[in-house]
């Protein structure tokens, strides 16, 4: 299997670095980071990468917002949210919204792995 | 997760969100219901959780957790923003940083962070008014004030506007009692009764008064929206549009004022979309690239006046006379009609809803439906217009609503009711049939109401003439404003609770509202404006 190409999308360079450390880890190549919505959607044009991580709360187009739109774009990739404690409900609008799977912060290498392989 | 590691990413973004959150807290305090800052403020103390919590820090996730669900009901409108909230936000933030500050000395969190979320949580649940941080037992005996204010109750009072209609109906009512009772003393010879019924007047009157003043709100009130309005209206258009306001203090009637929103916002519609040129336009034509439009009131009498200007283009007079042609009314017509006549055809029904009107007359957009609520509200519009100069609306309203002190006439059989705010003075005189009569030098038109009204005059050369302020109809040009109606004789002058005319006689010719006298009989308040443009073939 070909490393998977990942975008990730987080507005702390906290979690993204956390997130970009577990999937080089496990062998998944980060090929984009974005701190907000809107330069998740443009990167996911642009890199098409084989999976999105989203943040749900972010700045310019929330998690959602930018999973709706990517969505729509019809490309041959998979969203993952990536949500705090206590946002689960969102998560049920997130998979409306076109995601497949989720992880909740803070991302641990097991929780993230799991959430990866259920996809 | 390896801590360590994400140490110093977390200590530098912590930072950098701390001190973002401290100016998104002193700007919220000059704007708060900021909906960017509010927005940006719950990320931020949204992502110092989410760190907090994945490095265990769990004293500062624990703040950033109850001040991130208080900035959630602030942005979500469930709560209004306090000076209470935002000073315990800003303790928060000091706890914060130096906690913050603990952890970057490798020391351990070792402050009490519960008297902090106390605080927090008891300011959100004071409310959106002021906020008193635990119950102050003021005024028991022994116990002093928890703070120097106690309890306290604001002198103001939200009442809603429906308590005032009721109230004043009642008070109507009260106004009709005492009519019959005044009645009872003109019989009677109790001096007893007499006084009696004079006190009682007296009370119901001031009564009346003070409800009406509680109903009255500044025009202010409404015009607060216009810019909102202009900002919207002019977004891509090209158009510049400056407001300017004068007298907004005039206060109306709560029910006029609401009556007057529309109307008001139609006309300032047709003034951007019709009357105020692309800024390109205004400048070829050697005007200011910015237009104006300029909302002026005063009171006249029991009555204000509101005029709406522009400095646009102005009505094509030679268009909408092509226009009034289509619709029936010949040219010949509109080519002797005085200016002010011709303007009001823009109010026309069907001329004015005409697709090309806007464009060619340079306004009229419903302008017949403008007039009709205006009409509604016991007002009056007229227009004003100079090509390439501008156009003015001016409103003529209604201070006051429904009680209206109002002289009982009499014509043949019938009782009519005329508007005291309109009567300068009431003669007997030998007219005979003369059209016109001398009043202080002034030529003053008669008006007959018997003709006007389909009833037998009656004989005989002596009549009674209410001579009336007839403005703005008459007195352009330097003319007397005044005319004289003519009626049979007239009666007492009564406080009179009009109530507005409804369907199915909302449209009836000469009246605009009715009251029922004590005895049951319905009469008629006239629309003296209308009379006397009827009369005379004057356009209001």
């Amino acid at each position: 299997m070909p490393p998977k190409r990942v975008l990730i999308a987080d507005d702390t360079e906290f979690f993204r670095t956390a997130l970009k450390d577990i999937l080089s880890r496990a062998g998944y190549e980060v090929v984009g980071e974005a701190s907000n919505g809107a330069e998740a959607i443009e990167l996911a044009m642009t890199l098409r990468p084989d999976l999105v991580i989203l943040d749900v709360v972010m700045p310019a187009k929330n998690g959602l917002e930018a999973a709706r739109a990517i969505s729509a774009l019809n490309l041959p990739l998979k969203i993952v949210m990536c949500t705090s404690l206590g946002y689960e409900p969102i998560v049920e609008e997130a998979v409306k919204a076109g995601a497949s799977g989720y992880i909740i912060k803070p991302p641990s290498e097991s929780k993230v792995l799991a959430a990866l392989k259920a996809l | 997760m390896d801590t360590s590691r994400y140490k110093g990413i977390y200590l530098q973004e912590a930072k950098a969100h701390l001190s973002d959150i401290e100016s998104g807290l002193l700007s919220l305090e000059r704007d708060p219901s900021g909906k960017e800052t509010l927005d940006s403020l719950f990320r931020h103390y949204h992502s110092i959780k989410g760190m907090s919590a994945s490095m265990g820090y769990t004293p500062i996730m624990r703040l950033a957790h109850a001040e991130e669900d208080l900035l959630d009901k602030l942005r979500e409108g469930k709560l209004g923003l306090t000076e209470a909230m935002t000073s315990a936000l800003l303790k928060c933030l000091d706890v914060k940083r130096e906690l913050v500050g603990k952890v970057e000395n490798n020391e351990p969190l070792d402050i009490s962070i519960d008297p902090f979320i106390d605080e927090l949580t008891a300011a959100s649940k004071a409310g959106p008014s002021q906020a008193h941080p635990g119950p102050a037992a003021a005024n028991l005996p022994g116990i002093p004030p928890a703070h120097a204010g106690g309890l306290r109750l604001s002198n103001v009072m939200r009442v809603e506007g429906r308590v005032f209609d009721e109230l004043l109906a009642t008070v109507g009512d009260l106004f009709m009692v005492l009519s019959s009772f005044k009645a009872l003393t003109l019989e009677s010879r109790s001096i007893e009764l007499k006084d009696g019924v004079h006190m009682l007047g007296k009370t119901v009157g001031s009564l009346h008064g003070s409800i009406l003043s509680a109903r009255m709100l500044p025009i202010e009130d409404l015009a607060a929206g216009i810019p909102r309005i202009i900002r919207d209206l002019t977004a891509g258009s090209g158009k510049e549009v400056s407001l300017y306001t004068e007298g907004m203090d005039i206060s109306l009637d709560r029910a006029i004022l609401e009556g007057l929103s529309s109307p008001l916002v139609h006309i300032i519609r047709n003034a951007i979309d019709h009357g105020i040129e692309p800024a390109s336009e205004r400048i070829a034509n050697g005007k200011l690239s910015i237009g104006s439009i300029r909302v002026r009131a005063h009171a006249r009498k029991d009555r204000a006046v509101i005029e709406v200007s522009d400095d646009g283009r102005g009505i094509r007079k030679e268009a909408l006379r092509k226009k009034a042609a289509e619709r029936g009314v010949p040219l010949e017509k509109t080519a002797a009609m005085p200016d002010k006549e011709l303007l009001k055809l823009v109010c026309l029904p069907g001329l004015s809803t005409a697709g090309k009107v806007s464009e060619t007359s340079g306004r009229g957009v419903g302008m017949d439906v403008v007039k009709d609520a205006i009409e509604g509200l016991g007002g009056t519009l007229d227009i004003e217009s100079e090509e390439g100069r501008g156009t003015k609306v001016i409103l003529e309203l209604p201070r006051t609503t429904l009680i209206t002190k109002a002289l009982i006439v009499g014509i043949g059989p019938e009782r009519f009711l005329i508007p005291i705010s309109r009567i300068e003075k009431v003669i007997e005189a030998d007219t005979g049939a003369e059209d016109v009569f001398s009043y202080e030098g002034a030529s003053v038109p008669i008006v007959s109401l018997a003709p006007l009204f389909g009833l037998p005059e009656r004989d005989g050369r002596s009549h009674t003439l209410v001579l009336v302020d007839g403005s703005p109809v008459l007195g352009q040009n330097g003319e007397s404003p005044l005319a004289a109606l003519r009626v049979d004789g007239f009666g007492a002058e009564i406080d009179a609770y009009v109530k507005p005319l409804l369907p199915p006689i909302s449209k009836l010719w000469g009246a605009s509202g009715m009251t029922m006298m004590v005895d049951g009989s319905p009469v008629f308040l006239l629309d003296v404006q209308q009379l006397i443009s009827r009369s005379l073939e004057r356009a209001i």
